[in-house]
């Protein structure tokens, strides 16, 4: 399987990995140090949790993220802040994080991970289970130590049960899964109280110590909650929580805002209490395991990025479907809408990593810049360019499936859309002319979500005759499927075996089941370990944020403002037929409808 | 509207498409054909060239040896062969004789019989047909017939009335016994011929399955005795055309004395396998393949045979040629040059071949020191012992002729220029298999480079078009390891035809067969491609012969002598069959 990265046998905090790509990260990055700051290397791993520091002082002269590194040194209130503004003024700035002089008589170091709003669903169905799956690969560090925090009462073996219930030992069922969990669950604790309580989190942080117990402390909190007390939450944590030696790290999950206002306020407010390199916002898509291959694919084969511009691609579609809707849990959706629940995040940052330039490295501050660039690049969606639709009750073999704004938790009169279509354009040389389609929807008839890259027709093609009028329905097609099967296919013409010639169009095909036999890593454990690693390739940087918002927020606005009514289209069915016109519009037919699908 | 076509059908089920048999007649409607072919997705570019060639056949197909001469090369005719007009397309019925010489041959049995009643069971053969089997041997008519039903399978899962259409097929089946170099035997067949044509047109197809020191007696008696006085007369010839450059053109100048260009049909039964034929349509209706076509992106391309028998006591004939010239210099030969060609104007026989003139042309001369030549030696495994090459009684004691080559081609042309081309054929090796490797440049400043051992060639992408056993395309590309962390792996991206193609695959000869009676010359050898590429090999052979270079000797099923892997390092490339991923 994959590399696994902590050794839990190792004698201090020394780390093992197992795989040659991050030993020799660790290898760069121990040199680099070492020159930086000799002294240090008894600590790796909180050298590790910087190791892409070195290019962040780079990004920070050019980068809108960034820049907020100098605007905040101004609000120094806040005494972690203070500590880390104090050691800004010298390079590189990301070394100072948690080393201070004393550090150096610890050689120890420890992780906490406190999963704030423990008792909430996302903790239960992901966090506690990726968390485990890390434990169970010896991904996670010898000393670490698990908090659930939220309002509920509850003891330490309360949340244990309740933690336990969801844990699966994810390969297979492998050998002493029971072992591991009770070790796990050992390891696991419960501290009851407010989200906006610097009493309650001080607290906390009297427990985090008695479990650090003097090494270098470091700490990520997952804010589980919702948006609304974001902020408080960071702010008490922040300032009674944090780690007064080691790293401080918070992961934010969507929503980000609902608009490039709010998104800005939350954002302003967020950094008011944590630095930029604090913060990873989680994109959880781009933790699946081929929106990661999708960079290898285009920058590690020959021959994939010779093809990878307008030359030669006609359009791109990221599509993504749902067969369920709101199912009772309509409250949340409602106030956001399918654009902002997956176009917005999920679909435009697959773009990005889709459309970018090929960056100078694999660091994360590289691969963002190249991605901020891609979104400043392209043209705020019009509204003539957006379809939206909205499920309705459908009756099926008996089966009645209600209409979205039969769940009780919808305004009857809900315009919210449930599907959406949206042409976007990035107007560099790379790309410009060449429509991106996306497409998201719940209640479709069936669940996937994938890339599909339509090549040109071959110019002057010899075959002409073979295929009908339209040359390009016969293109080559690149489809990454994310879910569900992953796969990567290409699709080629080739000739029906066979007397005479007739043509066919066949997949050269890769589908992982048959490859590999594991179970792909849910997303989740890549992310949480990343963010421990403070691997920040996978999370979002405040101005991509903003370049995602800026593109949406207009036609948002429009969209709500004229009060546009959403296609009405039957549960379990294709979706609204709009989607087709504004294909269409572009002359692009949907891949995913195609005959031989 | 697919029974007028002159293709058996245009069914999403049968694949195949030929001459109907039954609608010789409904030639007017075959005019308007062609546009509407598009909405079937089939290639007309065969049917447009069947019927013009009537009227052309009609013209030059008498054993006239002036027509014959005056004709050069394959672009010379295309201007006779064009405008059909109303009139010689035809009204009355004709009928095909494919008249086998050498009836009683291994070919004969194994391929040609079997691929005809195929093609018969398929009903690609028109309507009116008669297999005329000519040998030397005595035989009856039911001797013959019984012959050739011991050989008879029904190529697609014994499907329905197999027994029934065997025994059509029997009742058109005729034998006739006579010398191959008497003219009066063939005028006896002749005679025979036109009794059963009935009054027909008649189109004749001689398929000369002789050795090749007759070929030329044959294909005078047939030209002058037994041609066709009304229709069409063509002659299918098999390799050895010649040893070199010499014994070959002097084998073309005699065939052209009784034969003009276009009557002679020289098969090369690669280029009738399956993908072989696909590789036009990967590279000229793909976009994604064409860009990535040249110098730019190819570090180099591998042409492997490899066969894992070897003489097993029939080594008398190819003790004679050797392994390059029966393997390499025309079968392996001719894939390199449909892989390298540059797009033809069309997809037309002459524009194809014109295109494979042009690269064989391009191409340096091989060079003695950019081959090596290899000869198995008997092996014991286990209590099994292999004989040695010479150990063959039908071959002598201290025979060099080279079992095993290895060898680099370089065309001189913009696309290619200093792209190794590397050829590997042998027999009595490891392993059985027929394939197109294409390895690509590594990435220019590859990201994942860390990922990557030391030598980035070593995990560039490759194309790999496996012709046989089990026909695949595939394409091996960089992916991650599914998982935490970030290794990458190779992986394919696959096209495994049985997967795909649930039908049989059908063989090279029926291809063939249907396309010389079709008169589609696509796929057979014209007299300047056949010079070309002996001009390539004969000074190369004949410095081989001349310094009596002794082969380097391999074990019987070894995977070959180790002198390949320094030719393939020499320029700078690494044999793909035999990477450890394979």
């Amino acid at each position: 399987m994959a590399s696994c990265c902590f050794s839990s046998s190792a004698t201090n905090s020394r780390s093992i990995y197992s795989s040659a790509s991050i030993l020799q990260r660790i290898q760069q990055q121990h040199v680099i140090v070492s020159v930086a700051s000799p002294g240090l290397q008894y600590n790796k791993f909180s050298l590790r949790s910087n190791s892409n520091s070195p290019s962040f002082p780079l990004a920070a002269a050019s980068q809108d993220g960034a820049i907020s590194t100098t605007v905040t040194s101004i609000e120094n209130d806040i005494p972690l802040k203070k500590v880390r503004d104090t050691k800004i003024s010298v390079a590189p700035p990301e070394e100072s994080k948690g080393i201070t002089p004393f550090d150096l008589n610890k050689d120890k170091s420890s992780v906490t991970i406190t999963v704030v709003g423990a008792s909430g669903d996302l903790a239960k169905k992901k966090i506690f289970p990726a968390l485990f799956a890390l434990y169970y690969e010896d991904c996670l560090p010898e000393h670490f130590t698990i908090f659930g925090y939220a309002r509920s009462k509850m003891t330490d073996a309360e949340l244990r049960e309740m933690v336990s219930k969801t844990l699966t030992c994810r390969i297979d069922k492998r050998a002493n899964c029971g072992e591991k969990m009770e070790q796990f669950l050992k390891r696991c604790f419960y501290h009851s109280g407010q989200y906006d309580s610097e009493a309650n989190f001080a607290e906390l942080d009297k427990k985090l110590k008695e479990h650090e117990a003097g090494t270098i402390a470091n700490r990520l909190f997952y804010l589980s909650i919702p948006p609304n007390i974001f902020i408080n939450a960071v702010k008490s944590a922040s300032t009674s929580a944090s780690s007064a030696n080691g790293w401080t790290r918070v992961i934010v999950e969507k929503p980000f805002g609902r608009d490039s206002e709010s998104s800005a306020a939350l954002t302003t407010a967020l950094k008011q209490y944590l630095e930029e390199d604090q913060i990873f916002r989680i994109d959880h898509y781009l933790g699946k395991e081929l929106v990661e291959n999708l960079s290898v694919l285009r920058f590690s084969n020959l021959i994939f990025e010779p093809l990878w511009s307008r030359q030669f691609i006609r359009n791109v579609q990221l599509i993504f479907s749902e067969d369920f809707g709101t199912e009772g849990r309509g409250g949340y959706f409602d106030n956001y809408g399918i654009v902002r629940d997956i176009m917005q995040n999920h679909l435009l940052q697959i773009l990005a990593l889709f459309a970018m330039e090929t960056p100078v490295s694999l660091d994360a501050e590289d691969i963002r810049n190249e991605k901020v660039k891609v979104l400043r690049s392209m043209r705020p969606i019009q509204l003539d360019d957006v379809v939206i639709g909205q499920y309705k009750s459908h009756t099926r073999g008996g089966v009645n499936y209600p209409a979205y704004t039969d769940d009780k938790t919808v305004p009857h009169n809900s315009l919210t859309p449930t599907f959406a279509a949206a042409a976007l354009f990035i107007d560099n040389a790379r790309w410009d002319g060449v429509p991106f389609l996306m497409k998201a929807g719940k209640a479709l008839h069936d669940r996937r979500t994938e890339i599909r890259v339509q090549f040109r027709h071959v110019p002057g093609n010899l075959y002409k005759r073979n295929f009908g009028t339209d040359l390009d329905h016969e293109t080559n097609e690149l489809v990454i499927r994310v879910q569900p099967d992953e796969a990567i296919y290409l699709k080629i013409n080739n000739k029906v075996p066979g007397l005479g010639m007739r043509l066919d169009r066949s997949n050269l095909n890769l589908l992982y089941s048959t490859r590999y036999s594991g179970e792909i890593p849910d997303a989740y454990e890549r992310l949480l370990l990343d963010a421990v690693e403070g691997e920040r390739r996978l999370f979002i940087r405040s101005d991509e944020l903003d370049a995602a918002w800026s593109l949406f927020t207009p036609v948002l606005k429009d969209l709500e403002d004229k009060k546009t009514v959403p296609e009405y289209y039957p549960y379990g069915s294709r979706g609204p037929v709009g989607a087709h016109y504004l294909a269409a519009k572009y002359k692009v037919r949907w891949g995913d409808f195609a005959g031989d699908q | 509207m697919s029974t007028q076509l002159s293709h058996c059908s245009s069914s999403t089920n049968n694949i195949s498409s030929c001459l109907i048999k039954k609608h010789t007649l409904l030639l007017k409607p075959l005019v308007i054909v062609p546009s509407r072919i598009n909405s079937f997705k089939r290639v007309s570019l065969i049917h447009s060239s069947i019927h013009p060639r009537k009227d052309f056949e009609f013209k030059n197909s008498n054993g006239h040896p002036l027509n014959a001469v005056s004709l050069q090369d394959g672009s010379a005719e295309k201007s006779v062969e064009r405008e059909p007009t109303s009139l010689e397309m035809g009204r009355e019925e004709s009928n095909l004789s494919v008249t086998v010489v050498g009836a009683s041959g291994d070919l004969a049995k194994k391929k040609i019989f079997p691929a005809l009643f195929a093609l018969f069971y398929e009903d690609c053969l028109p309507k009116n047909f008669l297999v005329f089997g000519y040998a030397r041997t005595k035989m009856t008519d039911d001797e013959l017939r019984n012959m050739i039903s011991n050989t008879l399978t029904c190529r697609i899962d014994k499907s329905a009335n197999c027994g029934d259409k065997m025994n059509q097929f029997l009742e058109r089946c005729f034998y006739h016994s006579g010398q191959y170099n008497s003219e009066e035997h063939f005028s006896e067949l002749d005679k025979k011929m036109k009794v059963k044509e009935a009054g027909l047109r008649s189109n004749r197809l001689f398929y000369l399955s002789v050795p090749p020191n007759i070929f030329v007696d044959v294909a005078k008696c047939a030209s002058a005795q037994a041609s066709s006085a009304n229709g069409w007369t063509r002659v299918i010839v098999e390799k050895p055309f010649g040893r070199d450059s010499e014994s070959s053109a002097e084998l073309t100048r005699c065939l052209k004395q009784y034969l003009a260009e276009d009557q002679i049909f020289r098969i090369d039964h690669y280029l009738g396998k399956e993908i072989v034929e696909n590789l036009s349509v990967l590279r000229f209706s793909n976009l994604v393949f064409e860009p990535l076509w040249s110098r730019n992106y190819i570090r180099n391309v591998q042409l492997i045979f490899s066969e894992d028998f070897g003489t097993d006591g029939r080594g008398g004939y190819f003790d004679n040629y050797g392994i390059i010239r029966d393997i390499m210099q025309n079968h392996l030969l001719q894939i390199l040059t449909l892989f390298a060609m540059e797009t033809p104007v069309s997809l037309d026989a002459e524009d194809i071949r014109n295109e494979k003139v042009k690269v064989l042309r391009s191409m340096r001369p091989l060079q003695l020191e950019d081959v090596i030549v290899g000869q198995y030696k008997g092996h014991s495994k286990g209590t099994k012992s292999y004989l040695g090459y010479t150990d063959d009684p039908t071959v002598p004691k201290d025979s060099l002729t080279p079992t095993f080559a290895a060898a680099a081609l370089f065309i001189d042309n913009a696309r290619w220029d200093g792209v190794p081309f590397l050829m590997k054929a042998g027999k009595a090796l490891h392993t059985r298999r027929a394939e197109i490797r294409v390895q690509f440049r590594h990435v220019p400043g590859n990201l994942y480079k860390n990922n990557f051992g030391t030598n980035l060639d070593k995990a560039t992408n490759e194309l790999v078009l496996r012709v046989q056993p089990d026909q695949a395309i595939y394409l091996k590309i960089n992916n991650k390891v599914p998982g935490l962390g970030m290794r990458l792996d190779r992986s394919d991206l696959n096209l495994l035809y049985s997967a795909r193609y649930s039908k049989e695959a059908i063989d090279a000869y029926e291809r063939l067969l249907i396309d010389a009676i079709e008169g589609e010359r696509r796929l057979f050898i014209r007299s300047d491609e056949l010079d070309a590429a002996w001009s390539l090999f004969t000074p190369l052979l004949k410095e081989l012969e001349k310094k009596k270079i002794a082969p380097e000797l391999y074990p019987y099923g070894s995977r070959g002598p180790v002198g390949a892997h320094y030719l393939a390092a020499k320029h700078n490339v690494r044999w793909g069959d035999l990477s450890s991923d394979e």
